[in-house]
Parts: C-alpha cells; sequence; structure tokens
C-alpha cells in the first residue's frame, strides 16, 4: 500500500482536502451532540417508571356544587365513587390520589431522617387511599402497605403524630442510606411533620419526571385525597381490557354524584402530553442529523469528484504505466479514508468542545467516549461509502489519457 | 459597475444550470434551517411589551424563613411570588401609577342551556389596571372600574373564544354568566390577545395558554377561589380559606407601572420602608432582599427562554456553516475551471481585487437566490414546528416577522461570503500567462 505517495500527495494539494477534513470535523462535532441529546430526552421517556402503565387510566373529578365542601360527604362520596370503579368488569383495583404521577402536576415537600442535620430532600409526595399499591403496580421489595386501620385514619388523628408512608427505593437510599428503612422516621427540617417508613417499593415517578434532580424520588402517604375542588382516581384494567374499561368510567363517578366534571385519559396519554415537547424536539434532532450527514456525503462526493477531474492525467499515466483498475480504486479510496480520518481526529476536539459550549449555555447533557466513538466510526464508513463512485470513475480513466495533450 | 458583474454572474450561472441548482439548493439548506431555530429563539426571547417593558416592573419580597432561602440553588433569590397579606398591604400605596396583582385559577361556567355541562375555565383573578398595564385590546366593552373591584361586584371580561362559545359572538356586554353558579355580568370582551412568553405569568412556563375569563380579585375571600398556579410555602397553615389567606403562601403575581426613572427610586424606597416597618412588627424575619425587576430582567431571572432554544439556535447556526463550507468545493471548481477565461480578462488589464470583486458578487447573486428558497423552506419548517409544539393553539406561536426576514437575509449574504472567498481569493491569484499559453 503506497501510504507515502498518498500521503505526500494529500500535503501537496492542502487546501483541498482540508475542507474535507474540516467538513467532516464540523459535522462529526454535530452529529454526535445531536445524538446525545436526543438519547438523553428519549432515556427520560423511555425509562422504566414501575408503574403499569399500559393498563392505568386516570379520572379527574371537578365537582361543582358546594356540598362536597363537606368533609364527611366527600368521605363517602370517595368510598362510593371507589366501590362503583372497582365493581365494574375489567377493572382489577382503583384507588384515590391526589394527584397523577408523570403528569405534571403534584406536591412536593422537604423531609429529612430524624436524628440527622442534613439538608430536607425534596420529597414529591402522593396522598393515597385503599389499593394503593396494587392500583400504581409498584412492587414492594421491602414491609408493607398501609393497613386498613392506618387508612381509615381520620386527619384530625393524624394532627402532631407521625403518619406512615412507603417510598421509593431511590428515596430510602436518599434520604436515610439504606433500601430498607423500615419503622425509620422522616422529620421537617423544624420537625412538626414527620412520617414513618411502612413500606419501600422498587421504583415509582413523581409527578415531573423532566426534573432530573429528584428522578424516582416518590413517597405515598396515606390519607383521605382530594378535596371540593378536585379529586383523582386511579384505575386498573385487567390486562388487555383497558379499551373495554374506559369508557365505563365517566358514567360509574357521574352515577355516584353527577354534579361533577368528569375528565377520563389513560395514563399513557398524560405521559406523551407532558413529555410532547421532549418528543418534538427528539424528531427535530433527527431530522437535522439526517440532512447534516447528507450535506456532508454530497460535499465529500463533490470534492472527491472534483479531485479526481484535476488528476486525471496522473491516473491515465499510472495506468499506461501499469497500474490496475484496483490499484486506482484502492488508491483513492484510501487517501478519502485517510483524510477523513484526519477530519475525525480535528472533530474529537471540536467535539468536546460544542459539548461543553452547550453544556454552559443551554444545559445539555455531558458526552460518554462511547458515543464520540460511535459516531466516528458511523461517519468514517459513510464518508467512504460517498467517495465510492468519485474512486470508481477514476478507476475507469482510460490510459490513453496519458498520452494526449487536452 | 455593479449591473457589469451581475451581468456578468447571471451569464455565469446560465452556463452552468446544474451546478448553479446545487449551489442555490445548498444555500437555501442552510439558510432554511438556521432562519428556522433563529426564529424560534427570537420569538421565545424578545420584547412581549415594546414600549413599556421598561415601565413595567414585578415585585419580589422575601418572605421567606431565616432558616433556609427560598431556592436553594440560588440563595440569593427572594420567591418568585407574593402573599396575599403583602399583596393587600403593597396594594394600598398611590405610588405606582397603575398597579396589578393576579393569579390564575379554573372556575366552573354553567351555561345557560341545560344540555351543555358545566366547563372549567382558566381565569385571571385580578385588578383592573391589569388591562391598561398590559395593553390587552378588547372587542366589546371594557374592563370594570376601582369602585367594581372595592364594591367585589361579581362582574367578568371573557374571552373571544368563551364569547364564541357562550353568546356566538355577539356583543355580550351586560350579559349574564353564571360562573360557579353565581350570576356575573359581562363588562367586556377581549380580542384574541396571547403575548407569548406569557411574561406576566410565567410561573409554570412561559408558553401557557392565555386566560378565558378575568374576574376582580376582591372576590377571592367570600368565593374561596384558589390559584392554579403555584402555591409555596415553609410553614403548613390550617384552618379555614380565611387562615390561607393570613399565612405566608406565596401565590400571587404583582406587577407596578412606573413611567420614570424618580418613580422607580420612590417605589423601591416605600418598599424598603414597608419590609423595615414589617420587620418591627416582627412578621418579615429575613434581611431585607426585594426585588423591582423590568419585563426583561424578570425574562432572563425567570429564565424563560428555554435551553433547548438556545441549543436549537447554535445548531442551526453551525449547520448552515456546515452547508457553506460544502459549497467551496463546488465553488472551487466552478472558478477554477474557469481560469482562461480569468486569465484573459486579467492580461487585458483586469486587476486582482476587481476579479476577486467580480466572483464574490457572483457568490452573493448565488446566496441571495438561496437566501429566498431558503426563507420559503423555513415557512414550512416553521409551520411543522407549530404542530409539534403548539397543538390546537388559537395563534400561530412561530412566524417569520420582518426582523426575521432580515435575519435570513443577512445569514445568506455571510453564507454567500463563507463560500465563496477562498474560492475567489484562488481564482484572482491565477497568473494568466499559464492559461494563455495553453488552447
Amino acid at each position: 500500500m503506497e501510504l507515502g505517495p498518498i500521503f505526500r500527495a494529500v500535503m501537496h494539494q492542502k487546501g483541498r482536502f482540508w475542507l474535507v477534513a474540516l467538513e467532516v470535523a464540523i459535522t462529526l462535532a454535530i452529529v454526535v451532540n445531536c445524538v446525545n441529546l436526543a438519547l438523553d430526552l428519549r432515556g427520560k421517556y423511555d425509562r422504566p417508571t414501575g408503574l403499569a402503565e399500559e393498563e392505568l387510566i386516570t379520572v379527574q373529578v371537578e365537582p361543582y356544587t358546594e356540598e362536597l365542601a363537606d368533609e364527611d360527604y366527600r368521605d363517602v362520596v370517595r368510598e362510593r365513587d371507589l366501590e362503583a370503579l372497582r365493581a365494574l368488569p375489567g377493572v382489577e383495583a382503583a384507588t384515590a390520589i391526589s394527584a397523577i404521577p408523570l403528569s405534571g402536576g403534584g406536591s412536593a415537600t422537604g423531609r429529612r431522617a430524624r436524628g440527622t442535620e442534613d439538608e430536607p430532600s425534596t420529597t414529591p409526595y402522593f396522598v393515597v387511599s385503599s389499593g394503593a399499591v396494587e392500583t400504581l403496580g409498584v412492587e414492594l421489595v421491602a414491609g408493607r402497605d398501609f393497613t386498613a386501620a392506618e387508612l381509615a385514619m381520620r386527619t384530625e388523628d393524624f394532627e402532631g403524630e407521625t403518619t406512615p408512608a412507603v417510598v421509593s427505593r431511590a428515596y430510602a437510599e436518599k434520604v436515610f442510606g439504606r433500601p430498607d428503612p423500615i419503622g425509620m422516621v422522616m422529620e421537617s427540617s423544624e420537625a412538626d411533620s414527620s412520617e414513618y417508613v411502612v413500606g419501600v417499593v422498587d421504583r415509582m415517578p413523581n409527578s415531573w419526571p423532566d426534573y432530573e434532580e429528584a428522578a424516582e424520588l416518590s413517597v405515598l402517604m396515606s390519607g383521605r385525597p382530594g378535596d371540593h375542588r378536585r379529586a383523582y382516581y386511579m384505575v386498573r384494567a385487567e390486562p388487555g381490557a383497558l379499551d373495554a374499561v374506559f369508557p365505563m368510567l365517566d358514567e360509574a363517578v357521574l352515577g355516584v354524584e353527577p354534579r361533577r366534571i368528569v375528565e377520563v385519559r389513560t395514563l399513557l396519554d398524560q405521559k406523551r402530553e407532558t413529555f410532547a415537547a421532549n418528543l418534538a424536539l427528539v424528531k427535530i434532532l433527527s431530522a437535522i442529523i439526517a440532512l447534516l450527514v447528507f450535506v456532508t456525503g454530497l460535499g465529500v462526493v463533490g470534492l472527491t469528484s472534483f479531485s479526481v477531474t484535476q488528476r486525471r492525467r496522473q491516473i491515465g499515466t499510472r495506468r499506461a504505466l501499469g497500474a490496475t483498475q484496483g490499484a486506482i480504486l484502492r488508491y483513492f479510496l484510501v487517501e478519502n479514508w485517510l483524510v477523513i480520518g484526519l477530519g475525525l481526529a480535528l472533530g474529537v476536539g471540536l467535539t468536546y468542545g460544542l459539548n461543553y459550549a452547550l453544556a454552559e449555555a443551554a444545559a445539555a447533557p455531558k458526552l460518554g467516549w462511547e458515543l464520540l466513538a460511535g459516531g466516528a466510526v458511523v461517519l468514517w464508513a459513510a464518508g467512504l461509502a460517498a467517495a465510492l463512485w468519485p474512486a470508481l470513475r477514476a478507476a475507469r480513466v482510460a490510459p490513453v489519457v496519458a498520452t494526449r495533450t487536452v | 459597475m455593479l449591473a457589469y458583474q451581475l451581468r456578468i454572474a447571471a451569464n455565469s450561472l446560465r452556463r452552468t444550470p446544474v451546478l448553479s441548482a446545487l449551489l442555490v439548493a445548498g444555500i437555501a439548506l442552510g439558510v432554511a434551517v438556521a432562519t428556522t431555530f433563529v426564529t424560534t429563539f427570537h420569538v421565545m426571547a424578545s420584547d412581549p411589551i415594546p414600549g413599556k417593558s421598561r415601565q413595567l416592573f414585578y415585585v419580589q419580597v422575601d418572605n421567606w424563613t431565616p432558616d433556609r432561602p427560598w431556592d436553594r440553588d440560588r440563595p440569593e433569590e427572594p420567591p418568585d411570588q407574593l402573599s396575599w397579606r403583602e399583596v393587600q398591604n403593597l396594594l394600598a400605596s398611590d405610588l405606582p401609577a397603575r398597579q396589578a396583582a393576579s393569579f390564575k385559577a379554573n372556575l366552573t361556567v354553567h351555561p345557560e342551556s341545560r344540555e351543555e355541562r358545566p366547563f372549567r375555565a382558566l381565569t385571571r383573578v385580578t385588578r383592573p389596571d391589569f388591562f391598561e398595564m398590559f395593553e390587552v385590546p378588547f372587542l366589546y366593552g371594557g374592563p370594570w372600574d376601582a369602585a367594581a373591584e372595592a364594591a367585589r361586584s361579581p362582574v367578568v371580561v371573557l374571552g373571544e373564544a368563551t364569547n364564541r362559545r357562550l353568546f356566538g359572538g355577539d356583543d355580550s356586554v351586560g350579559r349574564t354568566v353564571r360562573i360557579e353558579d353565581r350570576p356575573f355580568t359581562v363588562l367586556g370582551v377581549v380580542a384574541p390577545w396571547a403575548p407569548r412568553p406569557k411574561f406576566y405569568d410565567v410561573t409554570n412556563g412561559a408558553l401557557q395558554d392565555p386566560e378565558e375569563l378575568y374576574v376582580p380579585l376582591s372576590l377571592t375571600l367570600e368565593m374561596e377561589i384558589r390559584s392554579a398556579g403555584n402555591t409555596s410555602n415553609w410553614k403548613p397553615w390550617d384552618g379555614e380559606f380565611a387562615d390561607f389567606l393570613e399565612s405566608e403562601s406565596v401565590w400571587l403575581q404583582m406587577w407596578v407601572e412606573l413611567p420614570t426613572a424618580q418613580a422607580r427610586q420612590e417605589y423601591e424606597d416605600f418598599l424598603a420602608a414597608y419590609v423595615h416597618e414589617q420587620q418591627q412588627v416582627g412578621r418579615l424575619t429575613r434581611p431585607v432582599n426585594n426585588r423591582l425587576r423590568d419585563v426583561r430582567e424578570w425574562m432572563t431571572v425567570s429564565e424563560v427562554v428555554p435551553p433547548e432554544a438556545k441549543t436549537m439556535l447554535i445548531i442551526g447556526l453551525l449547520f448552515l456553516l456546515v452547508c457553506s463550507i460544502n459549497l467551496i468545493g463546488i465553488l472551487l471548481g466552478k472558478f477554477l475551471g474557469r481560469a482562461p477565461e480569468v486569465g484573459v480578462r486579467r492580461a487585458l488589464g483586469a486587476s486582482r481585487g476587481s476579479v476577486f470583486a467580480q466572483h464574490l458578487v457572483e457568490c452573493e447573486v448565488v446566496a441571495l437566490l438561496g437566501g429566498a428558497v431558503g426563507l420559503a423552506l423555513s415557512t414550512v419548517t416553521l409551520r411543522v414546528l407549530n404542530r409539534l409544539f403548539t397543538e390546537g393553539a388559537e395563534r400561530e406561536l412561530f412566524t417569520l416577522d420582518l426582523t426575521m426576514l432580515g435575519a435570513g437575509v443577512a445569514l445568506a449574504l455571510a453564507a454567500g461570503i463563507v463560500a465563496g472567498a477562498y474560492p475567489a481569493w484562488r481564482i484572482c491569484r491565477v497568473a494568466p500567462a499559464t492559461y494563455l499559453k495553453q488552447q
């Protein structure tokens, strides 16, 4: 392999080849960073939540009668609603909940382990009634669900008391430093509210899946969720029964108390809406990546073609002197390989530079070397493919060209 | 001279139609992508109320607990909203030319006809100054006055869409709407108004939908209207709604209009004196940490422009750069292919500078053509973006205004220079003699 002559030829025609190298370098930087961003955005959406997403339906109820301002009447209605929902065919479980996970709306407070002086951790929480663990589909890995007695306690009974809570494993690790803090207590920094852990679930999301710092931190507290303005139920359908169950839910609830506005949505629709902007951005980034590779590919074809045209006499001379078509093809492919390799080497620095700039200016995620390596390999292959047609053209230059003066 | 250069450029383009088409397409693609993302950034970062943005100020008072700051990541910042008590106290001042405290809520509307079910409408609970401060346009009627606000009158201003839904779009001033099962009198109907970003309330993101109803702030207590936005507190409260209003929970946005620098200074002094007085009473326990920020400052601090918009802006511009660099090779080939012709011109007396200029003009002609096509393309891409990001919105979010058209043209011209400078330089350095010798 005549690497020496090829290298010298490249150095001789510096301008043109540096252009290809520069193009490839910038393309690598942009493509890898876009892929990085797209994977990060998509990753947040695809991350397993621990919920039975395919089977969950959310029911939002907004009363417009003043009667539901009475707490006792609300309790009655809540129980009747749950009874009606659970009685429907195809419904496996139902629970009342203070907000919908993954929806972007909810509550959070601050808690730290009792006896420590740590900074209180962000504690997204859901107040739930009976059947929460079963409905949500989360997996208990330590401890237990709430008991009927705990769920039956009235709000006043909780006054000043430490109340039971079921926490996600990530939360247990963060606040207590261990995955099974059963019986341990967490409290607010003024120590005026506290909960003791009765159970730990493997994974559970909060209302803000995009909020990376609180990822997978989630707590369930037993109580009587919902106020006279709004209440939520989550219904879990038996596998495959979601479409059958969906249309029955609003009637079931309105049958109990008709003076309410009811909105029924599947949890997946809710999740898609929360992530709509992110998913749209992933589509845009994909389009940009495709366009960019295409444009750069065309550029490489153009420049290599031009380079072949400029050197027709040289090629003809080599052929006349005995070089085979295969040798000429190999020559141009290796030359292209070298130039693109040069460009990619240049591009590595540019890619990290762009990543740094994007991280500073726009909170973009950091780049891992595996993605960069993968991107480089793909672009190398693409560049080689782009050079194939001009190289084949070069190989077909007839030796007789060397003998002509034009 | 320019006309001559343009004629030569046009001839040259016509002689190589395929190549020229390729060049134009390259620039068009780059300009389309770059303009699209410059526009998205511009829409989110531009001044939503030019002419008044320096006179409207967002008020912040630090009523948080002394034990920890409101925002751990930015501990010097006061809370981003005010409490009810703060707002009531501050509204008593007559220093601002206009002032409005407000929050958003979901109120139930009961349509007249029995067939239609009640529905929830996004409501802005605010003071009458709001409309003039933010230059809200009216189709019919107008806002309530200070007297109606003080009297807690059940009056409402409708949004255009709700007016269409309830009254078929007619002039509904004077008619009755049942809200939360109380009769409200319609005083006015707002023309379609959706400032983007929604700078007067950024608490749940800046691309939120505008409100459909506007009711007086003074009705909050008796109707027990709760905020549908963010409510934060550092001390749990219990009891009735009235106790909630007395607590230190923050959930209101307050804007004041201060037309002169002197007015601003007076209000800042007033705020400082007010906080001092509250500290004496023992209510506010943190050191004085007020903020009075105008619209632009507030938008910057609240990070209204999503970081993704900045990222796409950078990527869009880099994309244009790559497209331009791609064209360098093609232009090199094209220009050097005409070296004999250039050699003749040089021999006839053309200077290097004029050869350079002429080729640059040719590049810019291509660039402008490409820019025009690119701008046309970007209207399509912007429409796609609108559909992706703002489903069912009344008004298009991303549109090309004059500024953005100008930006597109500027980008095209810049791309032309990037693509053409090196090839033009190479061709102007051609030694005439070499090419005159050849056939």
